[in-house]
């Protein structure tokens, strides 16, 4: 009769890229997965949840055990995957443990990267698909409706999203602190590398409006350069080109020191002294690590930025816990809410008989109440509900209680037999 | 009245400043835009008690050194707030607003009791004169500020230390245009100013220069200033060196401002 939330599913934890990828592709026509679980006939409500590192299935059910063989046989058929493979990678969590977990992925803390702004997106996503298939209801609803509140909370009451976790986002908030608005600013990328264009990039989406490209083969500076619609130079025009330069990003094979101190100190005498920002990710270094010691110039090699990426992951380990407390006081409340329905029908139920017996007993009243006024057949209404309401307020309030306290069921009982509300 | 407003503004002083320091201290912005609404509040309320000591005394209300002082601090309020419009540095904030707090609780001291203004300071070119110099000082004070700020910044990022306090702090190039603007415009009024007074002087005492401590210091600061003005404009000094400049600067204003009053005897003593 009631219902159970069961959650069933695969992440980057418990399996392998080649099985996930398997039963993401299949899965990219979303919607039919999740007709395909609404044909389960256990699952009243279900939600489908798919990303490159989770496939999830949540689900209100009414019988767990028959609901999860069935679920299972309709992911390997949807995976195209022997059961013994999948089995290996699924995990089954039911009642409040599934809740958790459901908490858990939509404020990212099961995610690869902690923190990680997309995966709300795609939980309110899968969601949206949901209620547009119908295969939402009343327990689902809620359920994500909490779950993004509570991803709320932990992003504005823990530091987990606040700091950034690689190198280049670190390279691009340095870069703020340093020049203020970056728009309106130009880069010079030496070299190159999938680190340095991913921070271009980065500084590029920040606002940076002009990126110079210079390579030791000028054709590479140019393909470069077109990517990121900029101006390819010749490898001895660098110096020259300094002075217009707010960032170096370097990244170049050269053995030694390509940039050295009299350069820099050159450039910024010609640039009118303005700030400059040296991002060296090469190793061996390309850039004089003297050069730091010129005022106005602040200069940052691969160790530095990988320091601060470091101390910002344990930072946000730390605030993970917070947000795990914060977890926990949810999956509290939502549960406290999810019990007192088990006490709904029943209440339902006693109201509704009260009310067919008043309507009876008024009927057959009808005859010598014709003789009243308009104002005492009202009040004599108003009297009868004021009295089966005070007489049902108190059952009615303890089963509430009861269900609180997870000792509902053996009163459900006694209610719907004493009142005989099953007997129709 | 005027008195009455006094108090409510050095109330909402203070609220503002333990607003920030509690901002800072938690790191809640959400506090930091409480207090910077607390701190308009207090300008606006401040500016009246002006208003109605004018209308009260019959005479303006930022000629004795008590008003003065107060004057000062609600000139920093205004110039922060304006900044604050522009370029968001809440953080600015919490140097003004313990520092606005501080003179009006210095203002406080002749709170109620009688206001006598020397017979000598008469006429407009007075209150011209302490207007403008007031307002280049106030542009000084927060120009040194960003100042401080800057060099605690430059600090985490050049030495590379963390420090959630970085988080905080406007970017380099915000301070540094901080400064600059404040240079700017903080040395015309305060040269006029001085000129303002110079030309009054001569009505009060028959020269334009007497040679009085306070003036002489404030010629020392005055000449400070310039050379860092000029070597920004002409050389193209920025940051570190220049924010060092500004505090060194804004010291021997501030010991022209208080300590050539309490050191020496002068003649530019209006209690």
């Amino acid at each position: 009769m009631l219902m159970n939330i069961i959650l069933i599913g695969i992440n980057h934890r418990t399996a392998p890229v080649e099985i996930r990828e398997k039963l993401s592709i299949n899965c990219e026509d979303n919607d039919r997965p999740l007709v395909e679980i609404m044909s389960v006939p256990q699952i009243r409500e279900s939600l489908f949840l798919s990303t490159c590192n989770r496939v999830e299935v949540l689900a209100g059910v009414s019988d767990i055990h028959s609901a999860v063989e069935n679920l299972k046989s309709v992911i390997f058929s949807l995976g195209n995957l022997s059961s013994k493979e999948l089995e290996k990678c699924l995990y089954i969590y039911h009642s409040d443990d599934a809740v958790r977990h459901l908490f858990r992925v939509a404020s990212s803390i099961d995610s690869m990267v902690m923190g990680e702004p997309q995966i709300l997106g795609q939980v309110k996503d899968a969601y949206r698909r949901c209620v547009e298939h119908n295969s939402s209801g009343v327990i689902l609803n809620k359920l994500l409706h909490h779950a993004f509140r509570v991803a709320k909370r932990v992003r504005t009451e823990t530091g987990i999203s606040s700091n950034a976790v690689s190198v280049s986002f670190t390279a691009v908030k340095l870069a703020k602190k340093i020049l203020g608005d970056l728009r309106g600013k130009t880069i010079l990328l030496v070299g190159a590398g999938e680190m340095s264009e991913l921070a271009a990039k980065h500084l590029m989406s920040s606002g940076v409006s002009k990126i110079i490209v210079a390579n030791r083969t000028y054709g590479q500076a140019v393909k470069l350069a077109d990517d990121f619609h900029g101006t390819p130079i010749n490898f001895d025009l660098l110096e020259e080109k300094l002075k217009e330069v707010d960032i170096v990003i370097s990244s170049t094979g050269a053995p030694g020191y390509i940039i050295g101190k009299e350069i820099i100190a050159s450039a910024l005498r010609r640039r009118n002294n303005r700030l400059m920002f040296l991002i060296d990710i090469a190793v061996p270094r390309d850039i004089d690590p003297e050069v730091n010691t010129i005022d106005n110039v602040y200069l940052y090699n691969i160790d530095n930025l990988q320091e601060i990426v470091d101390e910002n992951i344990s930072i946000r380990m730390r605030e993970a816990e917070k947000a795990e407390t914060i977890i926990d006081e949810e999956v509290l409340k939502f549960s406290g809410w999810f019990k007192t329905l088990e006490a709904v029908p029943t209440i339902v139920s006693l109201r509704e008989k009260v009310d067919e017996i008043t309507e009876s007993e008024l009927q057959k009243s009808a005859s010598w109440m014709r003789n009243l006024g308009e104002e005492e057949k009202e009040n004599i209404k108003i009297l009868i509900s004021s009295v089966t309401n005070k007489m049902l307020h108190d059952p009615i309030t303890g089963l509430k209680e009861e269900s609180q306290n997870d000792g509902a069921a053996p009163y459900i009982a006694a209610i719907r037999r004493l009142f005989r509300l099953d007997d129709d | 009245m005027d008195v009455l407003l006094f108090k409510i503004a050095l109330c909402a002083y203070f609220v503002s400043t333990l607003g920030y320091i509690t901002s800072l201290l938690f790191k809640r912005v959400f506090v930091a835009r409480v207090s910077t609404w607390i701190l308009v509040l207090a300008f606006i309320i401040h500016g009246f008690s002006f208003l109605f000591r004018c209308m009260e005394t019959g005479h303006s209300p930022f000629i004795n050194l008590y008003d003065s002082l107060s004057f000062f601090a609600w000139t920093i309020t205004g110039t922060y707030l304006a900044f604050q419009v522009k370029t968001k540095t809440r953080v600015l904030g919490a140097f003004v607003s313990p520092l606005a707090f501080l003179l009006m609780v210095v203002a406080s001291v002749q709170l109620g009791g009688e206001v006598s203004i020397s017979s000598i300071l008469q006429g407009r070119l007075v209150i011209v004169h302490v207007i403008l110099s007031v307002s280049g000082e106030a542009l000084f004070t927060l120009a040194c500020c960003a100042s401080v700020m800057y060099l605690i910044q430059e600090n985490f990022i050049k030495n590379k230390k963390g420090g959630g306090y970085s988080r905080l702090l406007p970017s380099l190039r915000d301070l540094d245009r901080i400064n600059h603007i404040c240079l700017l415009w903080g040395f015309p009024m305060l040269t006029m100013g001085i000129i303002a007074g110079s030309i009054w002087a001569r009505t009060a005492w028959g020269s334009h220069w007497q040679w009085d401590p306070k003036q002489i210091w404030t010629m020392f600061a005055w000449i400070f200033y310039a050379l860092l003005l000029h070597q920004r404009l002409a050389i193209g000094w920025k940051g570190k060196k220049v924010a060092l400049f500004s505090i060194v600067a804004f010291l021997i204003l501030l010991f022209s401002f208080v300590g050539a009053n309490t050191f020496f005897i002068t003649s530019h003593r209006f209690m």
